[in-house]
């Protein structure tokens, strides 16, 4: 019997991933050295390319502090911040990234005297001169800014963008008028940017980043794709290392798109090749959330029972590609761009009469597409927007298209409440599920 | 308006039965429109011959129904309204007009859409900010809504109607301000208790009948020699949808008077009036964008500048509670809310800030909606209003 140490990992990572999982690393280094430098920093919230691309444009350095947490988090330092934050008065039931900012904002501003954090990973995150929070998603993503207020005086602009129910987005006008109100809405950022750096934007530097911003998403959709081959050839490990490139728009962005071309590539040649991400799938796995970042080696315990996980949320994955090769204003195109994102699915919900057009319709055209045999529903007890349509989503799944989930509640920061032990005790009895329902499908004509 | 009794005990009655009346107007004729939170345009349905019925959870009722579709971890009060209707306690609903007041009612109104199908359903995208383009935006969701409860409703909203409309409700509004006059007084005139349920009461009616119930309870008030007993406790109670008496009640007999208030089952959707202007959508699309003073807007003394100033920010949001506060002569605020209500959540630190400014002692409460939690909420209570007696 091999030793442990000479055990084949069972996830075979893709080599061009790690370039890209590195740009995040490297953000941090960034926004530290420029704080040195005298340079602006921003603390943004992650606003599916709404504002990165303007503040990239405007020369900001931006870190992210919901990523942020997920470092504090996996570095062990999460805790006390969190304890600060319920220590100030901030109640213990808000989201666990908001608490770790809290705390970590109120130790560096009351404590250090706006001084980084010794204890602070990655280089920490520097004092902001703009907080740029958003509406997409939850309500914690634009409160938390204003909350930060009793520690700093640092201006908060609040990105709006609509969120109209799949039925009324169909009605006639409601589309347009909700680009319209994005792009006037970004004109007003700029304007308050530029008043806030005393410099003016260069609008064609914007149009030669939002078009990268395009087409490495595209690149990046694409490599998604490929995951639909049997065996996978990407495992949602390597997923979530290499999102956050694309999310937070992390590095050069000539870089940053060779970097995903490359992965594609690498993707490809697996396709090409009949390689698969793990030794030998038996099951491919649908994730429902954020993984638990302080456990990542859980997935390989899974692989090893034959577990791929073949697709992830649809909130981290990049906007089904629009042709924008007609709109000559870069806003436009950033709106469009944001806003396909967020309702790209919703012309087909619409179609089978599902209305959670986002985050829970998307679950069914994956199993469809990805041929999931299950799904892991991860709800992360801290974060109850982004686990809100689980619950449904596995309803859904059910219904339409008898595929079993799996639900394992936990946390993006607070690793207490993620059992890995518990979980992997519930695989055995969830394959037979899964087993069950492929035969389910066989007979009722689904076509795998 | 049914039944022989009268003001108070009207109130009750119908706090007690809420949907008998829309079930009675049902049996006549009346499409019946259920909606949640203060953010649904009732002097549209109104002005349409619908029938607004306002929609709450219950939390004297297990919720053993709604994982079907929302999460533990999640606005109770939202699950417990998913529950009721998934176990059918809102079938008389013909149709149903959900807010994106907050993330969960948005949340809500999908799973909602799935699993619990209404002949009529529209979900009303809100603006998170208030500047102008947010309030073209808007003004084209409430076009939109109009659209579609006109193709329900089978007839047309004119202008005059939805200006009448909107003036009735204004009234109610005045009537409301003016029941809350009646608790400047020491001891006031009305309870909180009494107050909460009034203002259900309404919420479940046509708005003329909330009306005449509204001026027969401020005349019954006036001359009632039973009122509320002087406290030395006078509190103001900040809060979300705070929709059942219990929860007054425990605050209350933990040695208060709940003097004012600004709840959604409250004072909050009755202080300011609908502007009448000659497009009346313009006056709907500002009242409900920039007038109801909710957590769930985010608000800042000048949207745009670039230097913060907090105190002004703090003073643009919360400046009408220093006046409650004057005006009702209070000596303690009680911040009470449910688990997992993000928009108030993230305003605790904001208003306990505030109330400090204002040196008014203040104790943040939590509770699950739900009878368990009372007892807990009672003594926290009790040892906050030690603190103000001490």
């Amino acid at each position: 019997m091999a030793k442990e140490g000479e055990k084949k990992k069972a996830i075979s990572r893709l080599k061009s991933m790690y370039p890209l999982r590195a740009k995040v690393d490297e953000t941090y280094q960034k926004s530290v050295e420029a704080m040195k430098a005298g340079k602006p920093t921003v603390w943004s919230m992650v606003n599916w390319w709404e504002g990165d691309v303007i503040l990239k444009a405007m020369d900001l350095e931006v870190v992210y502090p919901e990523n942020y947490s997920t470092v504090c988090a996996s570095a062990g330092v999460a805790e006390s911040y969190l304890n600060r934050s319920d220590a100030d008065g901030f109640p213990t039931h808000l989201c666990g990234y908001s608490r770790n900012t809290f705390g970590y904002t109120s130790r560096m501003i009351k404590e250090l005297g706006s001084e980084i954090p010794p204890e602070a990973p990655m280089g920490g995150m520097p004092k902001p001169i703009l907080l740029l929070s958003s509406n997409c998603i939850c309500d914690a993503r634009y409160k938390w800014f204003q909350a930060l207020g009793r520690y700093m005086d640092v201006p908060v602009w609040a990105l709006e963008m609509p969120i109209p129910g799949v039925k009324e987005l169909a009605m006639e006008g409601c589309y347009e008028r909700s680009i319209s109100v994005m792009v006037t809405h970004l004109r007003g950022f700029i304007a308050f940017l530029e008043r806030l750096l005393g410099k003016k934007m260069d609008w064609d530097k914007l149009d030669e980043l939002m078009r990268l911003t395009e087409e490495l998403n595209r690149v990046w959709y694409e490599v998604n794709e490929l995951r639909k081959a049997k065996p996978c050839p990407m495992h949602g490990r390597d997923f979530w290392s290499a999102m956050p490139a694309s999310l937070f728009l992390a590095g050069d962005l000539k870089d940053t798109l060779e970097c995903y071309r490359a992965m594609y590539d690498e993707v490809k040649y697996r396709v090409d090749n009949h390689i698969g991400a793990i030794a030998e799938e038996k099951y491919r796995l649908l994730f429902g959330e954020l993984p638990p970042w302080h456990s990542l080696g859980f997935f390989d315990k899974l692989a090893e029972r034959g577990w791929d996980v073949v697709i992830e949320s649809w909130a981290y994955h990049p906007p089904i590609p629009i042709d924008l090769s007609k709109v000559s204003d870069p806003l436009e195109r950033v709106a469009r761009f944001s806003f396909q994102w967020h309702t790209g699915y919703f012309e087909s919900a619409l179609k089978e009469g599902e209305y959670f057009g986002y985050m829970a319709y998307p679950y069914l055209v994956y199993a469809r597409e990805y041929k999931c045999d299950g799904a892991f529903m991860h709800p992360l007890i801290s974060c109850r927007s982004a686990s809100t349509h689980l619950q449904y989503a596995s309803e859904m799944l059910m219904q339409k298209a008898k595929v079993p989930s799996l639900t394992v509640e936990g946390d993006i920061v607070d690793l207490r409440l993620f059992n890995p032990a518990d979980a992997l005790s519930r695989a055995e009895p969830f394959e037979e599920a899964m087993e069950h329902y492929r035969k389910v499908r066989k007979e009722e004509g689904f076509d795998w | 308006m049914t039944g022989e009794n009268k003001g108070l005990t009207k109130a009750k009655e119908i706090y007690q039965d809420r949907s008998r009346r829309a079930k009675e107007l049902k049996a006549g004729g009346k499409k019946i429109v259920g909606y949640n939170c203060i953010y649904s345009p009732l002097e549209m349905m109104a002005a349409l011959d619908l029938e607004p019925y306002g929609l709450f959870g219950d939390m004297r009722e297990p919720t053993s129904k709604a994982d079907r579709g929302l999460p533990t971890a999640f606005c109770p009060i939202m699950r417990s309204l998913l529950d009721l209707g998934l176990k059918g306690r809102y079938d008389f609903l013909d149709g149903m007009v959900m807010p994106h007041s907050c993330d969960a009612i948005e949340k809500t109104a999908h799973v909602w859409q799935c699993l619990i199908p209404v002949p009529y359903f529209h979900f009303l995208d809100i603006p998170c900010t208030v500047h102008e383009e947010s309030l073209e935006y808007f003004k084209g969701q409430l076009i939109d809504l109009k659209k579609t409860l006109e193709s329900f409703a089978g007839k047309e909203l004119s202008s005059e109607k939805l200006r009448k409309a909107i003036e009735t409700y204004n009234e109610q509004r005045a009537l409301v301000r003016e029941l809350y006059d009646l608790r400047k007084p020491d001891p006031p005139f009305i309870s909180g208790t009494e107050s909460l349920q009034v203002i259900k009461a309404l919420m479940s009616i046509p708005v003329e009948e909330g009306n005449e119930l509204l001026r027969q309870v401020i005349s019954e008030v006036k001359e009632r020699k039973n009122g509320p007993q002087k406290k030395a406790a006078r509190l103001l109670v900040w809060s979300h949808i705070l929709d059942d008496v219990a929860l007054m009640e425990t605050i209350e007999g933990a040695g208060a008077n709940v003097v004012i208030d600004d709840c959604c089952v409250g004072r909050r959707a009755y202080q300011a009036d609908i502007d009448i202007t000659e497009d009346p959508l313009d006056g709907l699309t500002n009242y409900y964008l920039t007038k109801i003073a909710c957590a769930r807007t985010f608000r800042e003394a000048v949207f745009g500048e670039t230097k913060k100033d907090r105190i002004a920010d703090l003073e643009s949001k919360f400046g009408y509670m220093k006046d409650y506060v004057n005006e009702w002569n209070v000596n303690g605020a009680v911040l009470l809310l449910v688990r997992f209500c993000d928009p108030f959540g993230f305003e605790v630190t904001e208003v306990t800030d505030y109330f400090n400014s204002l040196d008014l002692p203040s104790t943040y409460l939590e509770h699950g909606y739900s009878e368990g939690s009372l007892a807990p909420l009672r003594t926290r209570a009790q040892a906050f209003l030690e603190t103000l007696s001490s």
